[in-house]
């Protein structure tokens, strides 16, 4: 049943990337337990708005758990309290009336703040786009059942697809890595019989990408596992420990005169 | 690491360089250094445990092994280089780690329970513990920089009576406990790191990884408190 929430917020907010920031208080009466957590953000922006104040900057769009864009530090947990759960589908029924909710954006160096809760997470599609493409046939579709794929590699395969890359892993670690997140798209495409042609070099150039944005290293501490809504599992890590190592020995790189932009 | 780099380049090696460079190849490293020296301090506990045995056996234990100085001399110059990377790569990746998130959150919350603690959490500062109960024990036991004996004293008369040092005997006991803590996440990680993570060996490597860690901490910590024991006079 619908009940009604009396809480304070605590929210960072921060003008712009170079500003310094704070947590700002701000109560709000008459939360909706229905409401999602957005939903209530977007009621509190709407009394802003009406007070002639700038409203708290946030990240989201599909609000299904789909799109991986919210975000949200929630009471110093990723995406709430919850499993297994985006910020977008985290439901004010979690909280008690009288609550104090913290609400901060993602940290890591590789994620500047852009203003209040938003950060910057093209660091993510610069690694995927370090990935590089994977060769497919051009011309007529193929019949659907001709590439044969193992059942266990494609629940492997489509697990580590799961991921939405919202950055929560990152956001959770201890030292901001994103090796959960890297380890979720090449484990994806390493299980694939489609992702096997650049499969070395795709593992190396993620983890060179990786490395060169400035996320931290794996501690196997395990944290993101936790944190991720998507449910990808540190498995994922070792296959990527895995698959590095191998490529490190294995593949033999290109020389410099055959090396171009694919 | 200039050197490195054009060693690298004469022989061709650029790759394994860059490979042993990068976030998860220095974590290899990392592994496989802590392996090893894991290794060692199984063995080392096996021969102290003979102070247990008898005088006898652990003199002609110590007395063996100090035989053939050619042989100590390259086991310790392997185990120093051993500590040295696992140390270095452990400075080195735990500044990297602080530098990729140079602002802190204002509340902070774990998903499995985890705290300041638990003992991956910790593997810095059980590490630098670590060291210092090492650096004493090599001062005392290998370079005699305290408390230095008669000349001719048998390795069982100087190892009781450097343990019954309180200093010694305390820091040795702390440390031991220490190592216990470190082994806790440090044995599994390991094999994480190097890719084997697998449902059927994991749960037992954790459980291996916890038992090592107990029995390696109450081993080395046993020692001081034996030599105490005797030092009061009880009879054991
Ligand atoms: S808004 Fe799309 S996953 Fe939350």
């Amino acid at each position: 049943m619908e009940k009604k929430l009396n809480l304070t917020l605590k929210i960072w907010r921060q003008k712009g990337p170079q500003a310094q920031g704070r947590l700002v208080t701000y109560p709000v009466q008459g939360v909706s337990t229905d409401a999602s957590f957005l939903e209530m953000l977007d009621v509190l922006n709407e009394e802003l708005l009406k007070k002639g104040e700038e409203p708290v900057a946030f990240d989201h769009d599909c609000r299904e758990g789909i799109c991986g864009m919210c975000s949200l530090m929630i009471n110093g947990q990723t995406h709430g309290p919850d499993r297994e759960t985006t910020t977008c589908q985290l439901h004010m029924r979690r909280f008690k009336d009288g609550d104090t909710i913290v609400i901060e954006p993602w940290r890591a160096k590789s994620f500047p703040i852009l203003k209040d809760l938003v950060v910057d997470r093209t660091a993510f599609d610069r690694v995927i786009a370090a990935g590089g493409y994977a060769s497919v046939n051009v011309g007529n579709a193929q019949d659907a059942n001709c590439i044969l794929v193992g059942k266990e590699s494609a629940d492997r395969a489509m697990d580590a697809a799961a991921c939405i890359g919202c950055g929560a892993c990152v956001a959770s670690c201890k030292n901001a890595s994103a090796m959960l997140f890297v380890a979720a798209k090449v484990t994806h495409f390493a299980e694939l019989p489609q992702g096997q042609p650049e499969r070395y070099k795709r593992a190396q150039a993620m983890v060179a990408q990786m490395d060169a944005e400035g996320f931290g290293g794996c501690t196997n501490t395990y944290e993101c596992e936790a944190a991720c809504p998507a449910g990808i599992q540190v498995t994922t890590i070792a296959k990527l420990n895995r698959e590095y190592l191998k490529s490190s020995f294995a593949y033999a790189e290109e020389s410099k005169s055959s090396e171009g932009e694919g | 690491m200039g050197w490195l780099r054009l060693l690298g380049k004469e022989y061709l090696l650029n790759w394994l360089i860059k490979a042993l460079g990068s976030s998860i190849g220095r974590k290899f490293v990392m592994g496989l250094t802590g392996l090893l020296l894991i290794g060692f301090v199984i063995v080392h506990l096996a021969g102290n445990l003979l102070l247990y045995v008898g005088i006898e056996d652990y003199n002609n234990y110590a007395h063996a092994l100090h035989s053939k100085p050619g042989l100590v001399l390259v086991a310790e110059i392997g185990l120093l280089a051993l500590f040295l990377a696992h140390i270095l790569i452990a400075v080195g990746i735990t500044r990297e780690n602080r530098a990729a998130r140079p602002e802190g959150y204002q509340m902070r919350r774990s998903k499995q329970n985890r705290t300041a603690a638990t003992p991956s959490a910790l593997m810095f500062v059980s590490g630098a513990i670590l060291l210092g109960f090492i650096l004493l024990h090599l001062a005392d036991f290998r370079f005699h920089l305290r408390n230095p004996g008669p000349d001719g004293e048998e390795p069982f008369a100087k190892a009781l009576r450097l343990l019954q040092d309180p200093v010694s005997a305390g820091v040795y006991f702390v440390g031991s406990l220490f190592l216990g803590w470190h082994l806790v996440h440090g044995f599994q990680s390991v094999f994480q790191t190097l890719g084997w993570n697998h449902p059927k060996y994991t749960p037992l490597i954790k459980k291996a990884g916890v038992a090592l860690a107990v029995v390696l901490a109450l081993g080395f910590a046993s020692f001081p408190v034996w030599a105490m024991l005797k030092k009061y006079g009880v009879q054991l």
